[in-house]
């Protein structure tokens, strides 16, 4: 049965386009004609995927002309979250945007404009462009969740922030909070034929994970109580000799402090805080540092901690500077940014905002590393020693729950207009309650999307994007790599959509902005610009693709020898003056997981089990592909993970719906019985909606896609003393809860 | 869209049902004319085998998905259900024929030659021996199957054939008597009883022999009759009403008890059918397959219905 | 002539489904038919010590067919390099191959009433290229190969590897293989 198309057909061609169905990128070969895509499959000399696609990637086609695809812009004609939209030329609705911004802007000042974003998907650049030249500094994303802390908390103490990994000669991985089995797994497959030739796997993991069933050594710690691990890690490599003396004596500073400062922290004393035993603590440190050189992976656990997740990133960063593996062969590497070509940075205009807007900046002042404030201090170290500086779109960003809670309250400020873009904010921030608001309450309100979802259900006009196969790509992790992979477009938009990087752009220039500040048309101009320095003899973006596609630069071990590290001292600081000026610990404190059983005892009677929200699970991304047939019907309901002893306890059998409940509120997932998980910690999936379900807003009748009913963010919490103190970032793991069974009479059309 | 009915459901049980007592129905009408004497079950005994075959034709063609492609089942000379098939079709042949041998009907010329009387029994007792007994064959040949595999089943279904053709035959008898020597029809209550008990003992030996069998899979499926979702069904329906009580009733020398015990017996050999077929239905799972499968949309899930790619 | 075979590497899978999914995709399979499942067996254990290895199944494009055996149309069809396939308009879907497999590996279309069934990609592999569960494997965790060339993959790897057949002991003989 086989329905392969005829390829050899004339006019077939093919085109090295890209899947971005997850920030992996793989490459992908389409044979399009007559600016149609015939077929897709993975493309075998792409690095990281060679030929492989996962679920999503395999479902392309399906995807790019789904019936449920929003194809036109719609103007909302009805009640906000009614569901009655208008269908309008894409000119007509940017004007009428346009029109609105501009007077929310002279109202109440171009700060009240907000924009949200997700995970890295599209050219986030050119959002930034159009915020800076607009005049608006609350740009934010979830990305807090996502490496964005860990960059900066790396960087304050070392300069730049490893994940480019050297694997090739490595002899130790430590997977912290990662499972790329399920997460990443292009690069599954490299851990794995490394395994074969003896690389060590370390998995720090609450879950028996498709990754922890691999690997050498399991820690499955207490969720959210990662911090005590790693300060414990550091007491055992410094206590019983396991640092690397050279390396912290010429490019370390601050040993003697921390010596002082870890003291306390033996694996006894973490023991009962991570219900790992000393034995299993001591065998992860003394694996990790004896196996050199060796890699810790980031993973997004530590990011979503919440409290602790700043001091957790630290720790994890003094480890890997104690034992020196950090930018030698095999080991973590401080690629710097990009020297070759423009990155990010140089295309989002930062030099546009003015200062005193800057200072305006929702949360700033409470949450300095990832906002203006510690953004700034970073660049201009990293200016000094590397030339250039982090990506602001990311790394410098409003703090997101708060922006949200400013719309619903006007504190610090009216918040009076959100456009959302690549992101489903009600399925994938924190505290879905406290977004949920916002959007009620929004007084303006845009999304760019592929589909309807429930929280574009809240818009005034939801814009029709274009897609990885109808859009170029440059692939360089956040504009922060030294290498980039590019994708050219397969074809050009369907229908009435238009890429990112075109709406931004548009929206500009009915604002005012002029040609000069957008000097590029399609977004191949604009990747031309920045790949041009490189110096290929190519008269295109797409040549570049056709041509040569990656640009991996020569690759530079032990750059601190030569420039040292990007710090006021020129070393690793052990002891960071950077963040102590930021008005942080300069050595990583502890904090208690976000809700623990010590801290919060009354808490802890009434919510006795430990709850960890999300983690990638296949076929999905996060609230994504929940429309397409073939990946539903693989997992057509969500699942949490609970022990089957505590299951017995409270009565719930395999397959069962139960309820999950914080104290924020509670949402029902069904049982998965598996001995993989702590009998007190329950996993549950995290974004889940039904687009099968009414999406009208619940007082209007509907059931607004379901988004309230299996999510895991109803969970979460985001208030100001559950979020990271460094970056803001805030609580999805590590929190208290219980569950119930889910009665019968409350269990009809659940699916 | 239906993840339902992707194995045999209850019309091949009722065709089982049917061939099955059809085909004994055959043999004891042939052994009885060529042992016992000519017309010694009853014209409709001889006529309602042969029908039921066909009716259980008509349920099996029923049960194809392309119902109207029935013939093509002929096609494979190596594959048993091809094998059964002609066998059927020879069978019901026979089966028509031997009973014309009893109508007086002028144009049946034939009807006089003892001889050809004879062959037509004997190839009848061979053919309808096969039809009565290939259903458990073809049963006991399912590795995958777990309650169904081994020889055991084969001779369940033997029996049960022959417990069901005795009874049809005994009320056939009760509608239109038999001609001759009616001892023989007689006696089929005696019979019955004494089939009866042995299925019973059977059974239960069966049962016990799979709970202690060779795999877990061959215990579990068991366990799904003794104890599970099948207990009830088989204790009530298929022990007591259509074993033990038709069994009692055969050792009451009375016309309506025999009837009554015929009656339940069939319905016996029914429920026995649908149970087993539907228990077969359970395959030996790899290790992690069944709940994989458990958790695949049933088809009333709501997405399903949406018009979705 | 060539004996197809796939040798699943167990060290490798990581039960992703995308097999699954490649295979439903490319071959436009309808929504309920799963031609690949990929299972998880295990965890074993209780906490925390646990083992746990992911199992994609298939047609196992058995030696001794059991399938082909049962079909009595000759729809069921084992060709001689050991793909067995279905021919479509000869089959009248009387179930009796989807009870023969022990592998669960066929299915009812109930849009057709035919039974349908993983063919090994065969139009693919006759064209020299690997079936789409295989193109889309990133993790390399399924091996396409020939059994009868001494020098193959897939010889390699079931003999370095002692690969093993599921449910062996029925005599299927299996042209896939397990490792690890
Ligand atoms: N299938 C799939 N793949 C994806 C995505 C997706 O949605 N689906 N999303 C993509 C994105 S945006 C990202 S950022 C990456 C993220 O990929 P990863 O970095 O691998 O992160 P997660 O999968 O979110 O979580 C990893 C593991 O953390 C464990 N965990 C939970 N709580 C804790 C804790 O308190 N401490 C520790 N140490 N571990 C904990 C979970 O059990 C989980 O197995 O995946 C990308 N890939
Ligand atoms: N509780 C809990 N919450 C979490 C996590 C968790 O583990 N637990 N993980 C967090 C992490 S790591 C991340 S990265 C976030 C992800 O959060 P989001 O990025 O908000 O997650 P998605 O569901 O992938 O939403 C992306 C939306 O963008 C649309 N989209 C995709 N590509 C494009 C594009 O190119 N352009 C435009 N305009 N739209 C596009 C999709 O259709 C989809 O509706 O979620 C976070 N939320
Ligand atoms: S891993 Fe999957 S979703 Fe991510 S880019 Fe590759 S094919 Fe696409
Ligand atoms: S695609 Fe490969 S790794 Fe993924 S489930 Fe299939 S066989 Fe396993
Ligand atoms: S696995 Fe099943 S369908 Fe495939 S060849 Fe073997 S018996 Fe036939
Ligand atoms: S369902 Fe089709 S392929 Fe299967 S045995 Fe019957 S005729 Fe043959
Ligand atoms: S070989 Fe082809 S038909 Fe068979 S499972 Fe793989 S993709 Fe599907
Ligand atoms: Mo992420």
């Amino acid at each position: 049965m086989s329905t392969d198309v005829n390829l050899e057909q004339e006019g077939v061609e093919v085109k090295k386009s890209a899947c971005y169905f997850c920030h992996q990128n793989c490459g992908v070969l389409a044979h399009v004609k007559d600016n149609k895509v015939l077929k897709i499959e993975g493309d075998p000399d792409f690095p990281t995927n060679q030929g492989g696609l996962c679920c999503r990637g395999n479902i392309a086609l399906k995807h790019l002309d789904h019936p449920e695809r929003v194809n036109y812009p719609l103007k909302r004609v009805g009640k906000r979250g009614e569901g009655k939209w208008q269908q309008i030329p894409w000119d007509q609705a940017i004007a009428e945007i346009a029109s609105r911004l501009s007077g929310i802007r002279s109202r109440f000042g171009a700060e009240a404009v907000a924009t949200a974003g997700g995970t890295q998907r599209t050219d986030d650049w050119a959002r930034r462009r159009f915020m800076n030249l607009f005049g608006s500094p609350n740009g934010f994303h979830n990305a807090h969740l996502c490496w964005i802390p860990t960059f900066m908390v790396e960087t304050a103490i070392y300069g730049w922030c490893p994940f480019d990994l050297d694997l090739g000669a490595s002899r130790c991985i430590v997977l912290w909070g990662q499972n790329p089995g399920a997460s990443g797994m292009p690069e599954a497959h490299h851990i794995t034929d490394l395994q074969e030739k003896g690389l060590k796997v370390i998995v720090i993991d609450p879950r028996f994970t498709e990754t922890a069933a691999k690997a050498d050594l399991w820690l499955p710690l207490r969720p959210g109580s990662d911090l005590a691990l790693a300060l414990s890690w550091l007491h055992v490599i410094i206590y019983e000799g396991l640092w690397d003396q050279q390396f912290v004596d010429e490019h370390c500073e601050g040993f003697a402090e921390l010596v002082e400062h870890v003291e306390p922290f033996s694996p006894e004393w973490a023991a009962p805080l991570t219900w790992l035993t000393p034995e299993q603590i001591r065998a992860g440190a003394h694996m990790y540092a004896t196996n050199k050189p060796g890699n810790i992976q980031w993973g997004t656990s530590v990011d979503q901690i919440g409290r602790p997740a700043g001091a957790t990133m630290h720790a994890r960063a003094l480890l890997r500077a104690l034992t020196g593996n950090l930018d030698c062969p095999g080991a973590d590497l401080l690629t710097g940014p990009s020297q070759d070509y423009l990155t990010d940075e140089e295309l989002e205009g930062n030099q546009y905002l003015p200062e005193e807007q800057k200072a305006k900046q929702i949360g700033s002042d409470k949450f300095k590393l990832v906002s203006w404030p510690g953004y700034s201090k970073i660049c201009e170290l990293t200016k000094k020693t590397w030339g250039k500086v982090p990506t602001a779109e990311w790394m410098c960003e409003a703090h997101p729950p708060s922006v949200f809670r400013a719309i619903a309250s006007g504190d610090p400020y009216p918040v009076k207009a959100l456009l959302i873009s690549a992101t489903n904010p009600l399925a994938s921030y924190g505290e879905t309650d406290v977004v949920l608001e916002a959007l009620r309450s929004v007084e303006f309100m845009v999304a760019c999307d592929y589909w309807i979802t429930p929280s574009a259900m809240f818009a005034d006009y939801i814009m029709p994007i274009a897609g990885a196969l109808e859009r170029p790509i440059i692939t360089n992790s956040y504009g922060c790599a030294d290498f980039m992979l590019t994708s050219q477009r397969a074809i050009q938009p369907m229908y009435e959509r238009r890429n990112d990087f075109n709406f931004w752009r548009d929206l500009g220039t009915a604002l005012g902005q002029t040609d000069e500040q957008w000097p590029w048309k399609t977004v191949e101009e604009a990747y031309f610009s920045a790949i041009k320095p490189i110096g290929y003899d190519v008269e295109s973006f797409d040549e570049f693709v056709e041509r040569y596609r990656f640009h991996f630069p020569e690759r530079e071990y032990f750059k601190y020898k030569r420039q040292g590290f990007a710090t006021p001292s020129g070393k690793v600081e052990l002891y960071s003056s950077t963040l102590k000026e930021l008005g942080l610990p300069p050595l990583p404190e502890y904090v208690g997981p976000s809700e623990n059983e010590i801290d919060h005892p009354e808490l802890a009677a009434k919510f006795p089990l430990v709850l960890t929200t999300g983690g990638g699970f296949m076929p999905f991304h996060h609230s994504e592909h929940f429309q397409v047939k073939d990946l539903r019907f693989l997992r057509h309901s969500p699942f949490m993970d609970i022990n089957p002893e505590t299951a017995v306890e409270l009565g719930i059998e395999d397959g069962d719906w139960v309820w999950i409940e914080t104290a924020r509120g509670r949402m029902k997932q069904r049982a998965n019985l598996t001995s993989g998980i702590h009998p007190k910690v329950i996993f549950t999936q995290r974004c889940w909606w039904y687009p099968e379900k009414d999406m009208r807003d619940i007082p209007l009748g509907g059931q607004l896609g379901g988004a309230l009913e299996s999510n895991g963010n109803i969970l979460t919490c985001t208030q100001d003393d559950y979020c990271d103190p460094y970056s803001g970032t805030w609580a999805n793991r590590g929190l208290l809860c219980r569950v119930y069974k889910v009665e019968e009479a409350e269990l009809k059309e659940v699916i | 869209m239906s993840a339902k009915h992707q194995t045999w459901g209850w019309m091949l049980a009722v065709d089982f049902f049917f061939a099955g007592m059809g085909g004994a129905m055959l043999v004891i009408a042939g052994l009885a004319d060529l042992f016992v004497g000519r017309d010694s079950v009853s014209l409709l005994g001889s006529v309602v085998g042969p029908l039921a075959m066909c009716v259980g034709c008509g349920f099996l063609i029923l049960e194809l998905g392309r119902p109207l492609q029935a013939w093509r089942v002929f096609m494979n000379p190596k594959a048993i259900l091809t094998f059964g098939a002609w066998m059927m079709t020879f069978a019901i042949i026979f089966g028509f024929i031997f009973a014309s041998f009893a109508i007086d009907f002028s144009l049946f010329f034939w009807r006089d030659s003892a001889l050809l009387r004879h062959l037509v029994a004997i190839l009848m007792v061979v053919t309808g021996l096969i039809v009565a007994t290939y259903p458990g064959v073809l049963l006991a040949r399912h590795k995958g199957r777990p309650f169904w595999v081994g020889p055991g089943i084969m001779g369940l279904f033997l029996l049960s054939s022959l417990v069901t053709a005795f009874a049809a035959h005994y009320l056939c008898g009760l509608i239109v008597a038999p001609r001759n020597v009616p001892y023989l029809w007689e006696a089929m209550p005696y019979v019955l009883g004494a089939l009866l008990f042995a299925q019973g003992l059977l059974w239960c030996g069966y049962l016990w022999i799979k709970l202690s069998g060779t795999s877990k899979s061959e215990a579990a499926s068991a366990k799904r009759w003794i104890s599970g979702d099948q207990s009830q069904q088989f204790k009530l329906a298929f022990l007591f009403f259509g074993t033990v009580a038709p069994l009692i009733l055969t050792l009451i020398p009375l016309t309506m008890a025999a009837a009554m015990a015929a009656v339940l017996a069939l319905f016996g050999g029914v429920t026995m059918r649908l149970l087993t077929v539907n228990s077969g239905n359970d395959r030996t799972m790899i290790p992690g397959e069944a709940i994989y499968r458990s958790r695949l949309p049933k088809g009333h899930e709501k997405f399903l219905g949406k018009a979705w790619l | 002539m060539a004996r197809y075979a796939i040798v699943m590497d167990t060290r490798r899978c990581i039960g992703c489904h995308s097999c699954t999914v490649a295979c439903k995709v490319h071959n436009e399979l309808p929504t309920e038919m799963v031609y690949n499942p990929v299972v998880s067996d295990g965890p074993h254990g209780t906490f925390p010590n646990l083992s746990m290895r992911f199992l994609p199944l298939i047609c196992m494009h058995c030696e001794n067919s059991p399938c082909v055996d049962a079909c009595p149309t000759g729809a069921s069809i084992q060709r001689e390099d050991g793909i067995v396939y279905v021919e479509d308009k000869k089959c009248v879907g009387c179930l009796s191959c989807v009870m023969a497999c022990p592998y669960g590996a066929r299915y009812m279309n109930h849009e057709t009433g035919a039974v349908n069934k993983c063919n090994l990609c065969m139009d693919r592999v006759d064209q020299g290229l690997v079936p789409h569960c295989v193109a889309t494997c990133h993790q390399k965790a399924r091996i396409f190969g020939d059994l009868d060339d001494p020098t193959s993959e897939v010889n390699r790897l079931i003999n370095e590897n002692n690969g093993v057949q599921l449910l062996g002991e029925l005599g299927t003989e299996p042209h896939i293989y397990y490792i690890g």
